[in-house]
């Protein structure tokens, strides 16, 4: 114990008497701990981002999709856009059934809206006014379609409040205005309150506009829709619900034509996507760990070659060449794992400053792994110059000049 | 206590060239002797001293400590007799520059391998104070004289109570009248506490202070 402490009391002192050299052999590994936990950081916070986006759906949601999207819980994307669209025939099969309590079809638009005085491009996402409710929807001014609007075919839009800040300057102006997409004129009926999403989080709602379903085949003479949103009746487990629904559509599509998923594998894929972006980002950030590491060795020979006299002193007291070895082991990983410290830290500082604009955090896992990977850098790298320190011979080393 | 029998040193120059450092050394040093070793620069004196401290190994012949063959020991046997047997003074002094005054002189002491009988730190202040080095404990070598610092490479080879003390020129980098109090310290240390001390030099006014004085020239033991 007293040598451990006599050791790291000489390394300390030393680093203190040549503070620059100490830092600039640990900066190597200072960036490389910085940018492994900074991405792993806003890897959390983009999981924790994602599930929180999900949370909003709610339970009891399922969506039905054409085309085999999800294969394994990975995203399926090329198999996703050669598909089939399901129509009325679907819908009115699935009203049937007795566990799905609300449904709403979908199918949506990319046009451009305009205001007496601004366009916009955006998205009309044409649906029952079931839709709200299953997306866990909210009014902020005026209110959502209703089946009556379903059935007049009323050319009503719920617009996101991004849009009708856009569009109008503000929510209270967009209400009851005027706004027509591909000539056709529509009358703002209601605002939604934010929800958030658009960049890795999912659709932007904020930017979209919403519309009946019937009111939307103006554009889809076909009367195709694209998806269909589902809330089931919770005293049926989701299993018997998706069971039920794929035996009514075996009836008329094969298995690989229709895809039933619900939020969790959504989910999922999207975290596992972004799980493996995360990871190979790590894995590239690592690389500097081990070109820090490589930095912290060529110093180590330096500083083994600069302490030739001192190894022959320390011999000819009764040092072994393992007490030689140790103690340059420990010296480099001492400035390795200051170099993990100091890492940390400016993660830490760079995730609260991102905190501000995206979720990121530092778990203890992220705070363990840097501090062990960089003792571990420290131990390995310092090996080779320790071993060359401690098979100097002792009289070439103290005689040394 | 040490018995050198035919002991050469030969280097190896680049090629084929040797260089005969020591020629045939015979020798002994018994216990409680003051020896000098007396002779020109490049005579193979250094040479000798790391010999008769373990540091090295010889060419041909053998080194006897205690009647055994120091070729047998192994590297870590060979650190631990150094550790435990010997202790150096050297002529630049050689503390380590980052460690107190008090810290050199417990060195030794961390890298003992036997249960020491005494309490180290205690034993390196009461050193300390007993050679006047009391108020400096905690001052770094370069804040310290040439003689105090030869003081304290003193006490850190007395630290694990060795029989033996080898001195490699330790008045070299000293003024005289410094030098003579070194001088006068490790007299003290041969007639009061019973130390072997062999002191390497090449003034015959130090060499004086030996009971047993050996010249030495080319590598050869001329006068003992
Ligand atoms: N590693 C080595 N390789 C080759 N020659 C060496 C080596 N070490 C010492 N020598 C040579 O051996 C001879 C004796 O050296 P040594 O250091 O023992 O002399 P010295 O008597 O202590 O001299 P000084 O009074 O200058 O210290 C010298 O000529 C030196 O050049
Ligand atoms: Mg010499």
């Amino acid at each position: 114990m007293n040598y451990f402490l006599f050791v790291v009391k000489a390394a300390i002192e030393d680093f203190r008497r040549n503070k620059t050299q100490t830092f600039l052999t640990s900066l190597g590994i200072l960036i490389g701990v910085f940018a492994v936990v900074m991405l792993t950081a806003l890897g959390l916070g983009l999981k924790q981002y994602i599930n929180d986006q999900f949370a909003a759906l709610g339970k009891n949601t399922i969506f039905l999709v054409p085309g085999k999207i999800l294969s394994g819980g990975s995203f399926n994307a090329t198999s996703a856009l050669a598909s089939i669209k399901f129509d009325n025939r679907d819908l009115l099969r699935l009203k049937r059934l007795k566990e799905i309590r609300e449904i709403s079809p979908i199918f949506s638009k990319q046009t451009t809206a305009k205001s007496e005085k601004k366009s916009e491009d955006t998205t009309i996402i044409f649906s029952s006014e079931a839709f709200f409710d299953i997306n866990g929807f909210k009014i902020k001014k005026g209110r959502f379609f209703e089946k009556a609007d379903i059935d007049k075919k009323a050319k009503v839009v719920v617009i996101g409040p991004k849009l009708a800040e856009k569009l109008f300057g503000s929510v209270e102006a967009a209400l009851d205005s005027k706004v027509s997409a591909n000539n056709i004129n529509f009358i703002v009926i209601g605002i939604t309150e934010s929800k958030g999403g658009g960049g890795f989080g999912g659709p932007d709602y904020d930017n979209y506009m919403f519309s009946p379903y019937t009111t939307g085949f103006i554009f889809n003479t076909a009367k195709t829709y694209s998806r269909f949103a589902i809330k089931f009746d919770e005293n049926y487990s989701i299993m018997d619900v998706k069971e039920t629904i794929k035996k009514e559509f075996l009836k008329r599509y094969d298995e690989d034509s229709f895809s039933i998923i619900e939020p969790g594998d959504i989910l999922s894929a999207v975290n596992s996507i972004f799980g493996i972006l995360n990871m190979v980002l790590v894995a590239i950030a690592s690389i500097s760990l081990v070109v820090g590491g490589i930095g912290i060795m060529n110093i180590m020979f330096v500083t083994v070659s600069d302490k030739t006299k001192e190894i022959g002193v320390r011999r000819a007291i009764g040092a072994r060449k393992k007490d030689i070895l140790v103690q340059f082991i420990i010296e480099s990983t001492i400035l390795s794992i200051l170099g993990g410290f100091l890492g940390l830290t400016l993660a830490y500082i760079g995730t609260l400053i991102v905190q501000k604009f995206f979720p990121a955090y530092i778990d203890v896992s992220s705070v363990v792994l840097a501090l062990g990977v960089s003792s571990a850098i420290g131990i390995i790298f310092g090996v080779f110059p320790a071993k060359r320190a401690a098979d100097l011979e002792p009289v070439e080393a103290i005689r040394y000049e | 206590m040490i018995k050198f029998k035919n002991v050469w040193k030969i280097y190896k120059l680049d090629g084929e060239i040797e260089y005969q450092a020591l020629k045939n050394i015979n020798l002994e040093i018994k216990e409680k002797e003051f020896v000098s070793i007396i002779g020109p620069s490049g005579s193979g004196k250094s040479t000798l001293m790391h010999l008769i401290g373990l540091l090295d190994k010889p060419t041909k012949g053998e080194i006897l400590i205690d009647g055994k063959n120091v070729a047998k020991f192994s590297d870590d046997e060979l650190s631990t007799l150094r550790n435990e047997f010997v202790g150096f003074v050297f002529q630049q002094f050689n503390l380590i520059p980052k460690l107190t005054v008090l810290e050199n002189i417990l060195l030794p002491t961390i890298y003992a391998r036997k249960k020491l009988t005494y309490d180290p730190r205690k034993k390196a202040l009461d050193l300390i104070k007993k050679f006047g080095l009391s108020g400096k404990e905690y001052s770094y070598p370069n804040k310290i004289s040439g003689g105090q610092q030869q003081r304290v490479a003193i006490l850190r080879a007395l630290i694990m109570e060795p029989k033996l003390i080898l001195a490699d020129e330790p008045t070299g980098n000293l003024d005289s009248k410094t030098g003579i109090e070194i001088m006068n310290l490790l007299k003290k240390l041969n007639e009061k506490e019973g130390i072997t001390i062999v002191v390497v030099t090449h003034e015959a006014d130090i060499a004086a202070y030996g009971k047993r004085i050996i010249k030495i020239k080319d590598g050869e033991i001329v006068r003992n």
